[in-house]
């Protein structure tokens, strides 16, 4: 590992219209997209969804260069889907030809059409994490595990844990970050030899950053547990998230939207 | 004495933390050019010290963590498939957790590290291998042509960074845990 910063999150916190949407509307909507891009029947269904994205990318004022980052983790997918439907094995007609093998022009549709679902499906869900703060989702999913509560589903509990790992990531990226740079700066080669003497140089730094762990969930539970803090049920919140009519609008009709333009296109 | 119930969560919760930034550290590269994180590491140790629960409910809020943080979805299945259900049946690590307790209560031995430490991390890498396996068959079925061997790629993409990455996660852990109950005993503490 470069002792270079560890990137974490991907929130852009600008004020726009789709930041200030609940985040169980726009998980919604999210959900809707993804299922009118798999209802879709061609190229034109597509285009309309590919509408719809970059009109939500502009009312967001999120970077475009970063609602398209998501693009390069899945590029060997959607590589792999382009070739495995393109290419065949000596076909009778063909695009271009280099030895028994050939792009062919069927195929190559097929493949593009299912590698733009790929790329639309990623940019959507990218927005969804570039406009909603990860506090905003973990209360939207305390939300949508509420009725599981009577089967047993420790909502809560669930949440609260969410709430204070996300609240710790970027604390235990810091100090992981500085304990890497102190046994690099006694010349342990984090990033040099094989795979077991990795491992192996990564053990000291480990330790120290468990060590710290626990030693720091000793201390949160003290705070917590002095606080009157014992979970279960009747736990309020200090900011409570709410859907408005307008997010419920945004919802209902967004999503009445993208069905229908699935179901027809 | 702490209250269990408190300490657990907490621990929970910054080993999900702990694993969100070791999601985003290379270890090492693949051949076949898959980064190879300790990203299941701390979930192995949880579960080993905390049990089963802790251990699954570390685990699927890693994958939603992991969700939230990095998003790669390509199709619907993936959302449950590839991130909470696979992390939380990393939870299956905690079936060595009673055999570890009672080995550290006896003073840990390298044969407790080789005999309970390795199998149950490697079960636990196994576990979460199934869920992505079943994941990809879905993916390839869905995008490649019919009558490709979409088994065979699923089980190539995902074994192989799953193989690796268990099998390096399980040497950290054999090297770690003993160090660990040393410094600071999960008995006791809840």
């Amino acid at each position: 590992m470069s002792p270079a910063r560890i990137a974490i999150g991907q929130y852009v916190p600008v004020d726009s219209p789709v930041h200030r949407l609940n985040a169980l509307a726009k998980m919604g909507l999210v959900a809707a997209f993804t299922a009118a891009l798999f209802l879709v029947h061609g190229f034109a269904g597509l285009a309309a969804a590919g509408a719809v994205l970059v009109a939500a990318i502009a009312l967001s004022r999120v970077p475009a260069a970063a609602a398209a980052r998501g693009v390069s983790a899945v590029a060997v997918i959607v590589a792999f889907t382009l070739l495995a439907n393109g290419l065949r094995w000596r076909p009778a007609t063909a695009l271009v030809r280099v030895g028994p093998l050939a792009l062919d022009a069927a195929g190559l549709r097929t493949g593009s059409f299912f590698a733009l679902r790929i790329l639309l499906l990623v940019i959507a869900t990218t927005l969804l994490t570039l406009t909603t703060s990860p506090v905003e989702i973990t209360e939207a999913l305390e939300r949508i595990l509420r009725p599981l509560r009577p089967l047993g589903v420790p909502a809560g509990e669930l949440a609260m844990t969410l709430t204070i790992a996300l609240r710790f990531v970027p604390t235990t990226a810091e100090e992981t970050e500085r304990i890497v740079t102190a046994q690099s700066m006694r010349g342990a080669r984090l990033d040099s030899g094989g795979p077991l003497a990795r491992v192996r140089a990564w053990v000291p730094v480990l330790i120290a950053v468990f060590f710290n762990l626990f030693r720091r969930a000793d201390d949160l539970a003290v705070a917590m547990e002095s606080r009157c803090y014992h979970g279960g049920e009747g736990r309020t919140s200090m900011r409570m998230s709410k859907m408005r009519s307008a997010d419920w609008v945004a919802l209902l009709a967004g999503a009445s939207m993208l069905i229908a333009m699935g179901l027809m296109l | 004495m702490r209250n269990p119930r408190v300490l657990t969560m907490v621990e929970t919760a910054l080993c999900v933390a702990l694993a969100v930034v070791l999601a985003r550290i290379v270890v090492f590269e693949a051949p076949q050019g898959g980064a190879v994180s300790l990203e299941m590491l701390p979930i192995m140790v949880l579960a080993l010290r905390r049990g089963a629960r802790a251990g699954i409910i570390g685990g699927m809020l890693l994958g939603v963590a992991l969700l939230i943080f990095k998003p790669v979805t390509v199709h619907w299945a993936q959302v449950v498939l590839d991130y909470p259900l696979a992390f939380g049946v990393l939870g299956i690590t905690a079936l060595g957790s009673r055999a570890w307790r009672a080995a550290v209560a006896g003073g840990p031995t390298a044969a407790a590290v080789w005999t309970v430490i390795v199998p149950s991390c490697v079960l636990g890498g196994l576990a979460r291998f199934v869920p992505h396996f079943v994941s990809g068959v879905i993916f390839f079925g869905q995008y490649a042509p019919k009558g490709q061997p979409v088994m065979l790629y699923s089980l190539l993409y995902n074994g192989g960074y799953m193989l690796p990455a268990t099998l390096l996660c399980a040497a950290a852990a054999a090297l770690l845990l003993p160090a660990l109950e040393r410094a600071v005993p999960a008995a006791g503490r809840a």
